[in-house]
């Protein structure tokens, strides 16, 4: 991303031009080590920061002028970051067969240990111990997604009428019951439509280049 | 069992393909569609199996999975584990060939204005929707006040601290299962 500084971790700095595109050897067995491990090891929050220090910094497999521009698109994009970056960087590795591999070691051990868990749940939920366990640990999930709620609006609140946005999608959900791709199909166009570019002296602050969260 | 199979994979590869801003903001249609739609589980046990997919390892949407396993069960077994199988590639493949043809003309627009105007719109949407999902999923679990406290406990400390989220759902089932059994 030409123009845009930023702070290079240290491990990074020596002998490493962000800008050298260096096309890596890597092997699919190397591509599903380690989107088997980010799988079984990513829980949410904090995940795309994890996995450019993975590829980037530590095992050099993508450049940031790389990288970014992966995780400007998915964001973009439906679907979570992890999952798509998943196919992003294996798409750059080794072409269709790396995203498919990257993919597939990403899903696959969350797939068979859920399906555990599930089984656990629906043989055991119903005792007095399950109930008791399950209200603690959805009390924590409702913290957490509130904690969410927080973070994706201080992200996304850059005028009052963002606060709008915000509540007249809640609004959809909440009182007209409408499925997520309509209340995005009615409010999406209002939403572009309000950030639309606009000429130089009204341009809101610059928010940054796809940060990296 | 096929009807309920095709209306996993429709539903799901239609929020697959909405879900902007990452796989939560996709909860409130799918606990309306499992609960009030399919009938597949009650609404304490669509919470339930969203905590479970909280608290277990992988890409928070793996409540899809735990979704397909449930609509299936009554087939048995075998059929429930096909059903988790539909969810999670109706929920996973879609987006995830978006991505990948996607990345092939990204660089024709990535330095497009519009390219922010898409994200700064997207971003507002995607809080509402986590809003309405936090409202779902707390209308139907909280009901004491001692629950209460821990998920305004819970809230602080992911706010303010940097706990680790699963060691905290981990310590609160604990705390729970010693205080409220």
């Amino acid at each position: 991303m030409p123009g845009k500084a930023r702070h290079p971790d240290p491990e990074e700095v020596a002998g490493f031009s962000p800008s050298t595109s260096l096309r890596v050897k890597v092997s699919l067995l190397e591509i599903a080590g380690l989107f088997c491990f980010i799988g079984l090891t990513s829980f949410g929050g904090g995940i795309t920061a994890y996995i450019r220090r993975m590829v980037v910094t530590q095992k050099r497999w993508l450049t940031d002028d790389e990288f970014m521009p992966g995780l400007g698109l998915v964001q973009l994009l439906p679907g979570a970051n992890v999952v798509g970056l998943s196919v992003y960087i294996g798409n750059h590795l080794k072409g269709p067969i790396g995203s498919v591999v990257a993919l597939g070691s990403l899903l696959v051990p969350p797939f068979v240990s859920t399906c555990a868990l599930g089984f656990l749940y629906f043989h055991a939920g119903h005792t007095a111990d399950a109930h008791a366990v399950l209200a603690g640990v959805t009390a924590a999930a409702c913290g957490l997604m509130a904690s969410m709620v927080f973070e994706a609006g201080g992200e996304a609140i850059k005028g009052a009428f963002d606060v709008v946005l915000i509540l007249i999608t809640f609004a959809l959900v909440r009182f007209a019951h409408l499925h997520v791709p309509y209340v995005i199909l009615i409010v999406a166009p209002l939403a572009i439509w309000w950030h639309r570019p606009r000429p130089p002296k009204l341009k809101a602050p610059d928010t940054g280049d796809s940060t990296v969260s | 069992m096929n009807k309920t199979l095709l209306q996993l994979a429709g539903l799901f590869s239609s929020l697959s393909l909405s879900a902007f801003g990452g796989g939560k903001v996709v909860l409130p249609s799918m606990h309306q569609a499992s609960v009030g739609e399919y009938h597949w589980m009650t609404s304490q046990e669509f919470v339930d199996l969203f905590s479970i997919s909280m608290a277990a390892p992988g890409p928070s949407m793996m409540v899809v999975t735990l979704v397909g396993l449930k609509a299936c069960l009554p087939y048995g077994p075998a059929i429930a584990i096909l059903g988790a199988l539909v969810a999670t590639l109706a929920m996973f493949v879609p987006s995830s060939i978006l991505v990948y043809f996607a990345g092939n003309w990204w660089d024709h627009w990535k330095e497009s204005p519009w390219r922010h105007s898409v994200m700064n719109a997207i971003l507002p949407i995607s809080t509402g929707l986590i809003l309405a999902a936090t409202w779902i999923i707390t209308k139907t679990s909280i009901h004491s006040v001692p629950t209460a406290i821990m998920g305004i406990v819970a809230l602080a400390l992911m706010l303010f601290t940097k706990i680790n989220p699963v060691l905290m759902m981990g310590m609160a089932g604990l705390i729970s299962w010693v205080f409220l059994r």
